[in-house]
């Protein structure tokens, strides 16, 4: 009889500490939008370590780490503010040039106006515009022609009005393919820029 | 150009940038709601909405302020009220290899969203608290730092 209540106190206490009581410092980790989870590794300063890898997962900040339940209420009361905060996702736009030359092609001089669509959405946007190139001529020759593809898209988002906090404008030539080729290839998915607004 | 040249000149590059880089703003606000600001080099200035952040900033979010930032690799950074945070290492130049990310949270709380830097180099970017190390593995998690 005795022992059957310890055991009972015992029970209610693990319960406690586990649901009623989340730490004070704590890790939770979340799905990804795409519906994929990544993972983190918290390292406590004894050097211990706790993998977390499925969504919904706790795990407490402390010198020694260790996994921790929580409750969609207590994320929500907890986070609230700082899930409301989060800005719109950066989005990124393909566009795809002419061989050789610093000329879109029409479907993608076509796709301008969903690139400033978005521009005008955001809260101080800010812009990259990488230029890219197929592998055929030299390094050096592409590197320049990935920034004037670059400059070309930069123009025209100029002269369509957009404004924005920040647009860097840079060129990765022949060194960054989308498609994979041989050098000399001539591949038309590799002659593009690449502009993210965010 | 050979591979090898390729690579020196970058390095030569990164090391003559190096001073210009941490000039460069390493994101902007994006959201705000009530009050924060943001601690730099030139002292303390209130927060807004387009308001750069440098690599080393602390940011402070008041009782009743929160803040959101995205950072130049698409990272994104949600911080609640009564919050403070700084992104002490931010490198992104991927066509030179240099990749890094290390952020800080002093108290309060955090939804981080990793963004390129973590996809290309998984082990470069690590968010520290007073009591623990967070490695992270490109995803998206909350953070609640009690003082």
């Amino acid at each position: 009889m005795r022992r059957h209540a310890r055991a009972a106190s015992i029970a209610l206490l693990l319960a406690t500490l586990l649901s009623g009581c989340a730490p004070r410092s704590y890790l939770v980790l979340l799905e990804n939008t795409d519906g994929s989870t990544g993972k983190v590794i918290v390292e406590g300063s004894d050097g211990r370590r706790q993998v977390v890898e499925r969504a919904g997962d706790g795990v407490s900040l402390a010198a020694s780490p260790a996994p921790v339940a929580t409750t969609p209420e207590t994320l929500s009361s907890d986070f609230g503010p700082a899930m409301a905060a989060l800005p719109p996702p950066p989005t990124s736009f393909l566009l795809y040039f002419e061989t050789a030359a610093a000329r879109l092609t029409p479907e993608s001089r076509n796709q301008l106006p969903r690139v400033l669509a978005q521009v005008r959405s955001r809260p101080a946007p800010d812009i990259s515009i990488i230029g890219h190139t197929d592998t055929v001529g030299s390094n050096a020759d592409n590197e320049a022609l990935g920034l004037v593809r670059a400059r070309t898209v930069l123009k025209l988002l100029e002269a369509a009005g957009v404004t924005a906090r920040e647009i860097t404008v840079t060129s990765h030539g022949e060194r960054n393919l989308l498609v994979p080729t041989a050098d000399n290839t001539d591949e038309a998915r590799n002659r593009r820029v690449e502009v993210t607004v965010r | 150009m050979n591979l090898r040249q390729t690579i020196s000149i970058c390095a030569l590059c990164a090391a003559s940038f190096g001073a210009f880089a941490q000039a460069a703003p390493i994101g902007y606000v994006k959201t705000l709601s009530g009050d924060a600001v943001i601690v730099g080099s030139s002292g303390e200035q209130a927060a807004d909405v387009g308001s750069a952040v440098f690599a080393g900033d602390r940011i402070r979010t008041r009782a009743n302020g929160s803040l959101g930032l995205t950072l130049k690799d698409n990272t994104m950074m949600a911080i609640g009220p009564d919050t403070e945070i700084s992104v002490d290492e931010f490198a992104y130049a991927p066509a030179s290899e240099q990749l890094r990310l290390g952020a800080r949270i002093m108290r309060g709380t955090l939804q981080f969203v990793s963004g390129i830097i973590a996809k290309l180099r998984p082990e470069a970017v690590t968010i520290s608290t007073p009591t623990a190390t967070i490695g992270v593995r490109g995803t998206r998690f909350l953070v609640k730092v009690a003082e």
